[in-house]
Protein backbone atom coordinates (compact mmCIF):
# COMPACT_ATOMS: atom_id res chain seq x y z
CA UNK A 1 0.00 0.00 0.00
CA UNK A 2 2.91 2.42 0.76
CA UNK A 3 4.48 1.48 -2.69
CA UNK A 4 1.36 2.24 -4.87
CA UNK A 5 0.78 5.84 -2.40
CA UNK A 6 4.86 6.57 -3.24
CA UNK A 7 4.04 5.57 -6.55
CA UNK A 8 1.51 8.50 -6.70
CA UNK A 9 3.24 10.58 -4.62
CA UNK A 10 6.07 10.39 -6.94
CA UNK A 11 4.03 11.33 -9.99
CA UNK A 12 2.04 13.89 -7.85
CA UNK A 13 5.69 15.38 -7.97
CA UNK A 14 7.23 14.55 -10.94
CA UNK A 15 6.38 17.85 -12.95
CA UNK A 16 7.72 19.98 -10.31
CA UNK A 17 11.14 17.78 -9.48
CA UNK A 18 12.08 17.32 -13.46
CA UNK A 19 11.56 21.16 -13.42
CA UNK A 20 14.13 21.85 -10.78
CA UNK A 21 16.50 19.68 -11.73
CA UNK A 22 16.62 20.85 -15.19
CA UNK A 23 16.88 24.35 -14.14
CA UNK A 24 19.65 23.42 -11.29
CA UNK A 25 21.04 21.25 -14.77
CA UNK A 26 21.29 24.10 -17.03
CA UNK A 27 22.20 26.79 -14.15
CA UNK A 28 25.45 24.24 -13.28
CA UNK A 29 26.00 24.08 -16.38
CA UNK A 30 26.53 27.55 -17.44
CA UNK A 31 28.12 28.21 -13.75
CA UNK A 32 31.13 25.08 -15.30
CA UNK A 33 31.23 26.69 -18.54
CA UNK A 34 32.16 29.80 -16.61
CA UNK A 35 34.61 28.55 -14.64
CA UNK A 36 37.75 28.90 -17.36
CA UNK A 37 37.09 32.10 -17.62
CA UNK A 38 36.80 33.05 -14.29
CA UNK A 39 40.15 31.15 -13.84
CA UNK A 40 42.40 32.76 -16.72
CA UNK A 41 41.07 36.39 -14.81
CA UNK A 42 41.67 35.40 -11.09
CA UNK A 43 43.94 38.32 -10.26
CA UNK A 44 41.65 41.16 -12.18
CA UNK A 45 38.59 39.07 -10.20
CA UNK A 46 40.37 39.38 -7.07
CA UNK A 47 40.66 42.58 -7.64
CA UNK A 48 37.17 43.29 -8.26
CA UNK A 49 36.36 41.53 -5.50
CA UNK A 50 37.83 43.88 -3.28
CA UNK A 51 35.04 46.44 -3.65
CA UNK A 52 32.63 44.69 -2.19
CA UNK A 53 32.15 44.62 1.77
CA UNK A 54 33.53 41.91 3.79
CA UNK A 55 29.87 41.29 4.70
CA UNK A 56 28.39 40.55 1.89
CA UNK A 57 31.61 38.11 0.53
CA UNK A 58 30.46 36.44 3.75
CA UNK A 59 27.02 36.35 2.59
CA UNK A 60 27.64 34.47 -0.43
CA UNK A 61 30.07 32.61 0.93
CA UNK A 62 32.92 33.83 0.01
CA UNK A 63 35.62 32.77 2.06
CA UNK A 64 38.88 32.96 -0.24
CA UNK A 65 39.44 33.40 -3.99
CA UNK A 66 36.83 32.44 -6.60
CA UNK A 67 38.35 29.59 -8.27
CA UNK A 68 39.05 27.51 -5.50
CA UNK A 69 36.70 24.56 -6.74
CA UNK A 70 34.75 24.64 -3.44
CA UNK A 71 34.68 28.42 -2.65
CA UNK A 72 33.26 28.59 -6.53
CA UNK A 73 30.73 25.96 -5.43
CA UNK A 74 29.63 27.06 -2.42
CA UNK A 75 29.72 30.92 -4.13
CA UNK A 76 27.41 30.37 -7.26
CA UNK A 77 25.26 27.36 -5.81
CA UNK A 78 24.89 26.10 -2.04
CA UNK A 79 25.26 29.48 -0.06
CA UNK A 80 22.31 30.48 -1.90
CA UNK A 81 20.88 28.62 -4.85
CA UNK A 82 20.48 25.41 -3.24
CA UNK A 83 19.18 26.76 -0.12
CA UNK A 84 15.59 28.32 -2.44
CA UNK A 85 15.70 24.90 -3.95
CA UNK A 86 15.62 22.72 -0.84
CA UNK A 87 13.37 25.42 0.65
CA UNK A 88 10.52 25.15 -2.43
CA UNK A 89 10.89 21.39 -2.68
CA UNK A 90 10.55 20.94 1.15
CA UNK A 91 7.42 22.95 1.04
CA UNK A 92 5.80 22.02 -1.65
CA UNK A 93 6.30 18.60 -1.25
CA UNK A 94 6.69 18.19 2.76
CA UNK A 95 3.43 20.04 3.42
CA UNK A 96 1.53 18.25 0.17
CA UNK A 97 0.12 14.98 1.40
CA UNK A 98 -0.58 16.30 4.72
CA UNK A 99 -1.72 19.80 5.63
CA UNK A 100 -2.47 20.56 1.47
CA UNK A 101 -4.59 17.34 0.97
CA UNK A 102 -5.94 17.87 4.08
CA UNK A 103 -7.06 21.56 3.43
CA UNK A 104 -8.34 20.52 -0.21
CA UNK A 105 -10.39 17.34 1.01
CA UNK A 106 -8.27 14.91 -0.91
CA UNK A 107 -6.74 13.29 2.06
CA UNK A 108 -9.98 11.72 3.13
CA UNK A 109 -10.26 9.53 -0.10
CA UNK A 110 -7.02 7.78 0.82
CA UNK A 111 -7.38 7.35 4.09
CA UNK A 112 -10.91 6.18 4.10
CA UNK A 113 -9.34 3.38 2.93
CA UNK A 114 -7.27 0.77 4.87
CA UNK A 115 -4.31 2.88 4.25
CA UNK A 116 -2.77 4.13 7.49
CA UNK A 117 -1.66 7.90 8.21
CA UNK A 118 1.86 6.65 9.28
CA UNK A 119 1.92 4.77 5.59
CA UNK A 120 0.92 7.98 3.62
CA UNK A 121 3.12 10.03 6.00
CA UNK A 122 5.89 7.63 5.11
CA UNK A 123 5.27 8.07 1.60
CA UNK A 124 5.59 11.39 1.79
CA UNK A 125 8.82 11.46 3.24
CA UNK A 126 10.36 9.46 0.57
CA UNK A 127 9.11 11.31 -2.26
CA UNK A 128 10.60 14.17 -0.06
CA UNK A 129 14.06 12.63 0.09
CA UNK A 130 13.81 11.40 -3.38
CA UNK A 131 13.36 14.85 -4.86
CA UNK A 132 16.00 16.41 -2.94
CA UNK A 133 18.51 13.96 -4.24
CA UNK A 134 17.22 14.07 -8.01
CA UNK A 135 17.45 17.58 -7.86
CA UNK A 136 20.79 17.71 -6.29
CA UNK A 137 22.12 15.10 -8.09
CA UNK A 138 21.25 17.06 -11.11
CA UNK A 139 22.92 20.37 -10.00
CA UNK A 140 26.06 18.95 -9.14
CA UNK A 141 26.52 17.23 -12.21
CA UNK A 142 25.36 19.73 -14.49
CA UNK A 143 28.27 21.81 -12.86
CA UNK A 144 30.63 18.89 -13.17
CA UNK A 145 30.08 17.17 -16.84
CA UNK A 146 30.28 20.55 -18.43
CA UNK A 147 33.29 21.89 -16.12
CA UNK A 148 34.95 18.74 -17.04
CA UNK A 149 34.12 19.56 -20.59
CA UNK A 150 35.89 22.89 -20.69
CA UNK A 151 38.62 21.22 -19.03
CA UNK A 152 38.20 22.96 -15.37
CA UNK A 153 39.93 20.92 -12.67
CA UNK A 154 37.52 19.68 -10.71
CA UNK A 155 37.72 16.58 -9.09
CA UNK A 156 34.21 14.33 -10.30
CA UNK A 157 34.95 12.22 -6.59
CA UNK A 158 34.83 15.64 -4.51
CA UNK A 159 32.42 17.43 -5.91
CA UNK A 160 30.01 14.14 -5.36
CA UNK A 161 30.32 14.35 -1.53
CA UNK A 162 28.57 17.60 -1.60
CA UNK A 163 25.56 15.74 -2.75
CA UNK A 164 24.74 13.91 0.38
CA UNK A 165 25.78 17.35 2.13
CA UNK A 166 22.99 19.19 -0.14
CA UNK A 167 20.53 16.24 0.36
CA UNK A 168 21.16 16.46 3.90
CA UNK A 169 20.71 19.83 4.18
CA UNK A 170 17.38 19.98 2.12
CA UNK A 171 16.10 17.19 4.54
CA UNK A 172 16.37 19.09 7.57
CA UNK A 173 14.12 21.63 6.22
CA UNK A 174 11.52 19.27 5.09
CA UNK A 175 11.70 17.76 8.44
CA UNK A 176 10.99 21.07 10.28
CA UNK A 177 8.11 21.65 7.12
CA UNK A 178 6.18 18.73 7.18
CA UNK A 179 6.41 18.40 11.01
CA UNK A 180 5.11 22.06 10.84
CA UNK A 181 2.60 21.36 8.38
CA UNK A 182 0.93 18.37 10.24
CA UNK A 183 0.96 20.14 13.05
CA UNK A 184 -1.16 23.54 11.52
CA UNK A 185 -2.38 21.67 9.01
CA UNK A 186 -2.16 24.24 7.03
CA UNK A 187 0.62 24.80 4.19
CA UNK A 188 0.69 28.54 4.21
CA UNK A 189 1.18 28.78 7.70
CA UNK A 190 3.96 25.87 7.93
CA UNK A 191 5.58 27.75 4.63
CA UNK A 192 5.32 31.28 6.17
CA UNK A 193 6.90 30.11 9.10
CA UNK A 194 10.03 27.79 7.35
CA UNK A 195 10.64 30.69 5.11
CA UNK A 196 10.89 32.78 7.81
CA UNK A 197 13.11 30.57 10.03
CA UNK A 198 15.50 29.88 7.01
CA UNK A 199 15.88 33.94 6.43
CA UNK A 200 16.89 34.57 9.94
CA UNK A 201 19.06 31.71 10.02
CA UNK A 202 21.01 32.77 6.79
CA UNK A 203 21.33 36.34 8.55
CA UNK A 204 21.99 34.35 12.06
CA UNK A 205 25.17 32.62 9.74
CA UNK A 206 25.88 35.76 8.06
CA UNK A 207 26.41 37.69 11.53
CA UNK A 208 28.37 35.10 13.23
CA UNK A 209 30.96 34.88 10.11
CA UNK A 210 31.25 38.80 10.71
CA UNK A 211 30.98 38.46 14.12
CA UNK A 212 33.19 36.17 15.79
CA UNK A 213 32.00 37.11 19.29
CA UNK A 214 28.45 35.64 18.36
CA UNK A 215 29.88 32.37 16.85
CA UNK A 216 28.20 29.99 19.65
CA UNK A 217 24.94 31.41 17.75
CA UNK A 218 25.99 29.60 14.61
CA UNK A 219 25.26 25.91 16.08
CA UNK A 220 21.20 26.80 16.13
CA UNK A 221 21.37 27.56 12.48
CA UNK A 222 21.27 24.77 9.61
CA UNK A 223 23.89 27.00 7.70
CA UNK A 224 26.20 26.36 10.03
CA UNK A 225 25.97 22.82 9.32
CA UNK A 226 26.34 23.13 5.01
CA UNK A 227 29.80 23.55 4.44
CA UNK A 228 30.76 22.65 1.34
CA UNK A 229 34.00 24.65 0.53
CA UNK A 230 35.87 21.99 3.32
CA UNK A 231 33.60 19.04 1.74
CA UNK A 232 35.26 19.74 -1.77
CA UNK A 233 38.57 21.13 -0.63
CA UNK A 234 38.86 18.61 2.30
CA UNK A 235 37.95 15.65 -0.27
CA UNK A 236 35.93 13.73 2.77
CA UNK A 237 32.32 14.06 3.72
CA UNK A 238 31.59 16.01 6.87
CA UNK A 239 30.49 13.45 8.88
CA UNK A 240 29.84 15.52 11.92
CA UNK A 241 27.51 17.84 10.21
CA UNK A 242 25.68 15.18 8.16
CA UNK A 243 24.95 13.81 11.71
CA UNK A 244 23.32 16.62 13.12
CA UNK A 245 21.71 17.48 9.47
CA UNK A 246 20.25 14.07 9.65
CA UNK A 247 18.88 13.92 13.51
CA UNK A 248 17.05 17.43 12.75
CA UNK A 249 15.72 15.77 9.54
CA UNK A 250 14.51 12.38 11.51
CA UNK A 251 12.96 13.95 14.61
CA UNK A 252 11.20 16.22 12.46
CA UNK A 253 9.92 13.57 10.28
CA UNK A 254 9.25 11.03 12.93
CA UNK A 255 7.18 13.85 14.72
CA UNK A 256 5.51 14.56 11.90
CA UNK A 257 4.56 11.01 11.52
CA UNK A 258 3.24 10.74 14.91
CA UNK A 259 1.45 13.47 15.29
CA UNK A 260 -0.13 12.92 12.04
CA UNK A 261 -1.35 9.42 13.59
CA UNK A 262 -2.22 10.93 16.51
CA UNK A 263 -4.24 14.22 15.35
CA UNK A 264 -7.53 15.05 14.47
CA UNK A 265 -7.94 15.57 10.71
CA UNK A 266 -9.98 19.18 10.85
CA UNK A 267 -8.99 22.10 8.79
CA UNK B 1 -29.98 -8.84 14.00
CA UNK B 2 -26.16 -6.67 14.67
CA UNK B 3 -25.43 -3.44 15.12
CA UNK B 4 -23.80 -2.28 12.46
CA UNK B 5 -23.26 1.45 13.57
CA UNK B 6 -23.29 2.27 17.46
CA UNK B 7 -23.00 5.80 18.65
CA UNK B 8 -23.02 6.49 22.56
CA UNK B 9 -23.28 10.41 23.98
CA UNK B 10 -21.27 10.84 21.22
CA UNK B 11 -19.86 14.16 21.60
CA UNK B 12 -17.89 16.96 20.04
CA UNK B 13 -16.27 20.44 20.65
CA UNK B 14 -14.38 22.40 18.15
CA UNK B 15 -12.75 24.58 20.94
CA UNK B 16 -15.78 27.06 22.16
CA UNK B 17 -17.97 25.91 19.26
CA UNK B 18 -20.61 23.42 19.19
CA UNK B 19 -20.18 20.28 16.75
CA UNK B 20 -21.84 17.62 18.56
CA UNK B 21 -23.84 16.64 21.53
CA UNK B 22 -24.50 13.40 22.95
CA UNK B 23 -25.94 11.52 19.84
CA UNK B 24 -26.47 8.39 20.25
CA UNK B 25 -28.40 6.12 17.32
CA UNK B 26 -27.83 2.69 16.55
CA UNK B 27 -27.71 1.03 12.39
CA UNK B 28 -28.55 -2.22 12.21
CA UNK B 29 -26.26 -4.57 9.83
CA UNK B 30 -28.19 -4.24 6.28
CA UNK B 31 -29.97 -1.35 7.30
CA UNK B 32 -29.99 2.40 5.04
CA UNK B 33 -30.12 5.28 7.28
CA UNK B 34 -30.26 8.91 6.67
CA UNK B 35 -29.23 11.45 8.84
CA UNK B 36 -30.82 14.34 8.12
CA UNK B 37 -29.91 17.41 9.21
CA UNK B 38 -29.52 21.47 7.32
CA UNK B 39 -25.71 22.75 6.72
CA UNK B 40 -23.78 22.39 10.05
CA UNK B 41 -26.16 20.65 11.80
CA UNK B 42 -23.19 18.22 12.59
CA UNK B 43 -23.57 15.67 10.20
CA UNK B 44 -20.35 16.10 8.18
CA UNK B 45 -18.90 15.81 12.43
CA UNK B 46 -20.28 12.98 12.80
CA UNK B 47 -19.46 11.14 9.68
CA UNK B 48 -16.09 12.04 10.35
CA UNK B 49 -15.91 10.51 14.10
CA UNK B 50 -17.32 7.72 12.01
CA UNK B 51 -14.82 7.14 10.09
CA UNK B 52 -12.04 8.02 12.65
CA UNK B 53 -11.00 11.51 11.32
CA UNK B 54 -11.49 13.03 14.35
CA UNK B 55 -11.37 11.69 18.11
CA UNK B 56 -14.83 12.16 20.04
CA UNK B 57 -14.89 15.06 22.93
CA UNK B 58 -16.95 12.62 24.70
CA UNK B 59 -18.94 9.45 23.77
CA UNK B 60 -18.31 6.49 21.82
CA UNK B 61 -18.42 5.79 18.28
CA UNK B 62 -18.24 2.13 17.33
CA UNK B 63 -18.65 0.62 13.66
CA UNK B 64 -18.97 -3.30 13.48
CA UNK B 65 -17.95 -3.45 17.09
CA UNK B 66 -14.53 -1.69 16.36
CA UNK B 67 -13.41 1.56 18.03
CA UNK B 68 -14.21 4.25 15.35
CA UNK B 69 -10.91 6.06 16.38
CA UNK B 70 -8.91 3.69 17.90
CA UNK B 71 -9.23 0.89 15.12
CA UNK B 72 -9.88 3.05 12.15
CA UNK B 73 -7.56 0.97 9.43
CA UNK B 74 -9.06 -1.73 10.33
CA UNK B 75 -12.82 -0.49 9.84
CA UNK B 76 -11.71 0.68 6.81
CA UNK B 77 -11.35 -2.45 5.17
CA UNK B 78 -14.94 -2.64 5.82
CA UNK B 79 -16.41 0.53 4.70
CA UNK B 80 -16.39 2.60 1.27
CA UNK B 81 -17.28 6.38 1.61
CA UNK B 82 -18.25 9.13 -0.47
CA UNK B 83 -17.81 12.54 0.51
CA UNK B 84 -20.22 15.21 -0.45
CA UNK B 85 -18.10 17.20 -2.76
CA UNK B 86 -15.22 14.99 -3.24
CA UNK B 87 -12.33 15.97 -4.35
CA UNK B 88 -9.77 14.29 -6.64
CA UNK B 89 -6.03 14.36 -7.85
CA UNK B 90 -7.43 16.91 -11.27
CA UNK B 91 -4.33 15.63 -12.48
CA UNK B 92 -5.05 11.65 -12.89
CA UNK B 93 -7.19 10.09 -15.10
CA UNK B 94 -10.60 9.13 -13.75
CA UNK B 95 -9.40 5.29 -14.54
CA UNK B 96 -5.62 6.07 -12.40
CA UNK B 97 -7.17 7.61 -10.16
CA UNK B 98 -10.03 4.78 -9.41
CA UNK B 99 -7.81 2.07 -9.70
CA UNK B 100 -5.27 3.98 -6.94
CA UNK B 101 -8.05 4.13 -4.89
CA UNK B 102 -9.08 0.30 -5.33
CA UNK B 103 -5.97 -0.57 -5.38
CA UNK B 104 -5.83 1.21 -1.63
CA UNK B 105 -8.89 -1.45 -1.20
CA UNK B 106 -7.27 -4.24 -1.82
CA UNK B 107 -9.51 -4.37 -5.24
CA UNK B 108 -8.42 -5.81 -8.76
CA UNK B 109 -6.88 -3.60 -11.22
CA UNK B 110 -10.33 -2.45 -13.53
CA UNK B 111 -12.77 -3.32 -10.80
CA UNK B 112 -14.44 -0.13 -11.23
CA UNK B 113 -14.93 -0.64 -14.89
CA UNK B 114 -18.51 -2.29 -15.44
CA UNK B 115 -20.05 0.24 -13.03
CA UNK B 116 -18.19 3.42 -15.29
CA UNK B 117 -20.15 1.75 -18.20
CA UNK B 118 -23.35 1.77 -16.72
CA UNK B 119 -22.89 5.31 -15.35
CA UNK B 120 -21.51 6.29 -18.96
CA UNK B 121 -18.38 7.95 -17.32
CA UNK B 122 -15.91 8.49 -19.47
CA UNK B 123 -12.53 7.40 -17.78
CA UNK B 124 -9.99 8.44 -19.97
CA UNK B 125 -10.52 11.72 -19.21
CA UNK B 126 -8.29 14.16 -16.69
CA UNK B 127 -10.14 14.45 -13.37
CA UNK B 128 -9.30 18.21 -13.75
CA UNK B 129 -11.60 18.23 -16.90
CA UNK B 130 -14.16 16.82 -15.84
CA UNK B 131 -17.85 18.57 -15.44
CA UNK B 132 -18.80 18.71 -11.43
CA UNK B 133 -21.46 16.07 -12.54
CA UNK B 134 -19.28 14.01 -13.77
CA UNK B 135 -16.88 14.24 -11.23
CA UNK B 136 -19.20 12.91 -8.87
CA UNK B 137 -19.63 9.86 -11.26
CA UNK B 138 -16.59 9.25 -10.22
CA UNK B 139 -17.00 9.39 -6.25
CA UNK B 140 -20.04 7.34 -6.92
CA UNK B 141 -18.27 4.89 -8.83
CA UNK B 142 -15.49 4.45 -6.55
CA UNK B 143 -18.19 4.48 -3.69
CA UNK B 144 -19.85 1.25 -5.07
CA UNK B 145 -16.80 -0.41 -7.31
CA UNK B 146 -15.74 -2.70 -3.90
CA UNK B 147 -17.99 -4.76 -1.97
CA UNK B 148 -17.29 -3.24 1.62
CA UNK B 149 -20.36 -4.55 3.77
CA UNK B 150 -20.66 -1.09 5.02
CA UNK B 151 -21.47 2.25 3.20
CA UNK B 152 -21.30 6.29 4.31
CA UNK B 153 -22.30 8.96 2.32
CA UNK B 154 -21.95 12.46 3.21
CA UNK B 155 -24.69 14.26 1.03
CA UNK B 156 -23.72 11.84 -1.64
CA UNK B 157 -25.59 13.33 -4.53
CA UNK B 158 -24.88 16.91 -4.56
CA UNK B 159 -24.39 17.42 -8.19
CA UNK B 160 -25.80 14.62 -9.52
CA UNK B 161 -29.15 15.43 -12.29
CA UNK B 162 -31.70 14.14 -11.58
CA UNK B 163 -31.14 11.03 -13.88
CA UNK B 164 -27.82 10.07 -12.08
CA UNK B 165 -29.94 10.57 -8.97
CA UNK B 166 -32.41 8.26 -10.08
CA UNK B 167 -29.75 5.47 -10.93
CA UNK B 168 -27.56 6.30 -7.61
CA UNK B 169 -30.78 5.91 -5.67
CA UNK B 170 -30.49 1.97 -7.56
CA UNK B 171 -27.80 1.37 -6.25
CA UNK B 172 -28.32 2.20 -2.89
CA UNK B 173 -31.51 -0.62 -3.73
CA UNK B 174 -29.08 -3.43 -4.96
CA UNK B 175 -26.31 -2.65 -1.74
CA UNK B 176 -29.38 -2.81 0.47
CA UNK B 177 -30.62 -6.34 -1.82
CA UNK B 178 -26.59 -7.47 -0.86
CA UNK B 179 -27.41 -6.70 2.69
CA UNK B 180 -24.82 -3.83 3.15
CA UNK B 181 -25.60 -1.45 5.61
CA UNK B 182 -25.48 2.27 4.03
CA UNK B 183 -25.59 5.23 6.41
CA UNK B 184 -26.37 8.38 3.69
CA UNK B 185 -26.53 12.06 5.11
CA UNK B 186 -28.53 14.11 3.45
CA UNK B 187 -30.45 17.30 3.42
CA UNK B 188 -32.38 15.98 0.59
CA UNK B 189 -35.29 14.54 1.98
CA UNK B 190 -36.86 13.56 -1.37
CA UNK B 191 -33.32 11.33 -1.21
CA UNK B 192 -33.44 10.06 2.06
CA UNK B 193 -37.97 9.25 1.22
CA UNK B 194 -36.50 7.24 -1.35
CA UNK B 195 -33.83 5.58 -0.30
CA UNK B 196 -34.07 5.20 3.44
CA UNK B 197 -35.34 2.91 6.48
CA UNK B 198 -35.07 5.24 9.45
CA UNK B 199 -33.78 8.87 9.24
CA UNK B 200 -32.46 10.57 11.97
CA UNK B 201 -32.59 14.34 12.48
CA UNK B 202 -29.90 16.36 13.69
CA UNK B 203 -30.70 19.58 15.14
CA UNK B 204 -28.24 22.01 15.93
CA UNK B 205 -25.81 19.08 16.84
CA UNK B 206 -28.26 17.19 18.84
CA UNK B 207 -30.15 13.88 17.55
CA UNK B 208 -33.92 14.97 17.81
CA UNK B 209 -35.57 12.42 16.17
CA UNK B 210 -35.36 8.64 14.93
CA UNK B 211 -38.35 7.61 12.72
CA UNK B 212 -38.61 5.28 9.60
CA UNK B 213 -39.13 7.62 6.49
CA UNK B 214 -43.26 6.59 6.64
CA UNK B 215 -44.15 7.69 9.90
CA UNK B 216 -41.71 10.33 9.81
CA UNK B 217 -43.52 12.13 6.29
CA UNK B 218 -46.94 10.10 7.58
CA UNK B 219 -46.89 12.41 11.07
CA UNK B 220 -46.32 15.76 8.80
CA UNK B 221 -49.20 17.98 7.24
CA UNK B 222 -49.55 17.65 3.79
CA UNK B 223 -51.67 20.70 1.52
CA UNK B 224 -54.53 19.38 -0.14
CA UNK B 225 -55.90 22.28 -2.99
CA UNK B 226 -59.70 21.06 -3.93
CA UNK B 227 -61.94 22.33 -6.97
CA UNK B 228 -65.42 21.18 -6.24
CA UNK B 229 -68.37 20.87 -8.57
CA UNK B 230 -70.32 22.62 -5.58
CA UNK B 231 -69.75 24.40 -2.31
CA UNK B 232 -68.56 21.87 0.61
CA UNK B 233 -71.79 20.78 3.02
CA UNK B 234 -71.07 21.92 6.50
CA UNK B 235 -68.78 19.19 8.19
CA UNK B 236 -67.70 17.44 4.92
CA UNK B 237 -64.02 17.33 6.18
CA UNK B 238 -64.17 17.11 10.10
CA UNK B 239 -62.07 14.13 10.66
CA UNK B 240 -59.46 14.46 13.47
CA UNK B 241 -56.26 14.26 10.88
CA UNK B 242 -57.71 16.86 9.09
CA UNK B 243 -57.68 20.86 9.56
CA UNK B 244 -59.67 23.07 6.90
CA UNK B 245 -57.56 26.26 6.00
CA UNK B 246 -59.71 27.81 3.62
CA UNK B 247 -62.86 27.35 2.15
CA UNK B 248 -64.00 29.60 -0.66
CA UNK B 249 -67.27 28.64 -2.43
CA UNK B 250 -66.29 25.75 -4.56
CA UNK B 251 -62.23 26.09 -3.50
CA UNK B 252 -61.49 24.39 -0.46
CA UNK B 253 -57.54 24.29 0.95
CA UNK B 254 -57.19 21.64 3.81
CA UNK B 255 -54.24 20.18 5.72
CA UNK B 256 -54.20 16.18 6.22
CA UNK B 257 -51.52 14.01 8.35
CA UNK B 258 -51.46 10.45 8.70
CA UNK B 259 -53.55 7.96 7.04
CA UNK B 260 -55.53 9.74 4.14
CA UNK B 261 -58.31 6.97 3.78
CA UNK B 262 -61.06 8.58 5.62
CA UNK B 263 -60.39 11.76 3.90
CA UNK B 264 -60.77 10.29 0.47
CA UNK B 265 -63.77 8.35 1.83
CA UNK B 266 -65.30 11.32 2.55
CA UNK B 267 -63.87 13.06 -0.87
CA UNK B 268 -65.14 10.24 -2.82
CA UNK B 269 -69.23 11.45 -1.91
CA UNK B 270 -68.50 15.16 -3.22
CA UNK B 271 -68.35 15.88 -6.94
CA UNK B 272 -64.71 16.45 -7.43
CA UNK B 273 -63.44 19.02 -10.41
CA UNK B 274 -59.44 19.20 -9.51
CA UNK B 275 -57.53 17.59 -6.65
CA UNK B 276 -53.72 18.77 -5.86
CA UNK B 277 -52.09 16.98 -2.82
CA UNK B 278 -48.52 18.52 -1.97
CA UNK B 279 -46.64 16.53 -0.10
CA UNK B 280 -44.24 17.92 2.34
CA UNK B 281 -40.51 19.11 1.35
CA UNK B 282 -37.74 19.28 3.96
CA UNK B 283 -38.80 22.77 4.74
CA UNK B 284 -41.76 21.24 6.45
CA UNK B 285 -40.03 18.37 8.52
CA UNK B 286 -37.45 20.70 9.10
CA UNK B 287 -39.56 23.53 10.54
CA UNK B 288 -40.73 21.38 13.32
CA UNK B 289 -37.74 20.78 14.48
CA UNK B 290 -36.48 24.29 14.31
CA UNK B 291 -39.50 26.07 15.72
CA UNK B 292 -38.44 25.04 19.47
CA UNK B 293 -41.30 22.78 19.30
CA UNK B 294 -39.60 19.57 20.17
CA UNK B 295 -41.94 17.85 22.91
CA UNK B 296 -44.52 15.82 22.35
CA UNK B 297 -44.66 13.62 19.43
CA UNK B 298 -43.12 10.51 21.16
CA UNK B 299 -40.08 9.86 18.43
CA UNK B 300 -37.38 9.26 20.75
CA UNK B 301 -33.72 9.30 19.86
CA UNK B 302 -31.39 6.75 21.80
CA UNK B 303 -30.08 9.42 24.16
CA UNK B 304 -33.74 10.34 24.61
CA UNK B 305 -34.36 13.29 22.49
CA UNK B 306 -37.98 13.36 21.40
CA UNK B 307 -39.71 14.27 18.11
CA UNK B 308 -41.92 16.86 18.21
CA UNK B 309 -45.63 17.90 16.67
CA UNK B 310 -46.75 22.07 15.78
CA UNK B 311 -48.92 23.44 17.68
CA UNK B 312 -52.75 22.76 17.46
CA UNK B 313 -52.16 19.41 16.08
CA UNK B 314 -54.16 16.56 15.68
CA UNK B 315 -52.78 13.12 16.91
CA UNK B 316 -51.35 11.45 14.84
CA UNK B 317 -52.91 7.99 14.21
CA UNK B 318 -52.11 4.48 16.20
CA UNK B 319 -48.57 3.24 14.24
CA UNK B 320 -47.66 6.69 13.08
CA UNK B 321 -45.14 7.65 15.37
CA UNK B 322 -44.64 5.08 18.30
CA UNK B 323 -41.38 4.01 18.56
CA UNK B 324 -39.20 1.78 21.45
CA UNK B 325 -36.78 4.11 23.28
CA UNK B 326 -34.12 3.22 20.96
CA UNK B 327 -35.81 4.47 18.36
CA UNK B 328 -36.10 1.14 16.12
CA UNK B 329 -39.08 -0.27 14.59
CA UNK B 330 -39.54 -2.11 11.58
CA UNK B 331 -38.53 -0.68 8.87
CA UNK B 332 -41.72 -0.01 6.26
CA UNK B 333 -39.80 -1.21 3.59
Amino acid sequence: MTVSTLLLELRRSRTLVVGMAVVTLAYGGIMGAMYPVLAENQALLDEYMKVFPKEFLLAFGMTGTLTDPGVFFTTYIASWLWPIIAAILAIIIGTRATAADAERGWVEQPLATPLRRTSLAIASILDQGIGLLVVALATVVGLLVVGLAVAAPFDAGRFLLAVPALVAFGAAIAGLTMLLAVLTLSRGRAAGIVAGLLIAMYLLNVVVQIQPDFEALGYLGLFHYLDTTETISAGTLPWGDLAVLAVIALVGWGLAVWRFRTRDLVV
Amino acid sequence: MTTAIELRGLTRHYGRRRGIVDVSLDVDEGEVFGFLGPNGAGKTTTIRMLLGFMRPSAGSARVFGLDAWRDASALHSRLAYLSGEPVYLGELTAARLLDHLGGLRGLPRGSWRPLAERLDLDVTVQVRKLSRGNRQKVGVVQLFMGNEPLLIMDEPTTGLDPLMQRQFLGLIAEARAQGRTTFISSHNLQEVERSCDRVGIIREGRLVEIATVQSLLGEHWRSVNLVLNAPAPSGAFDLPNVRQVMSSGRDVHVMIRGDVNPFLRRLGALDVLDVAITTPDIEDVFYRFYEGDVAGSGGRAANGATGGSPAGVVPVPAGGVDRPVNGREEAGR
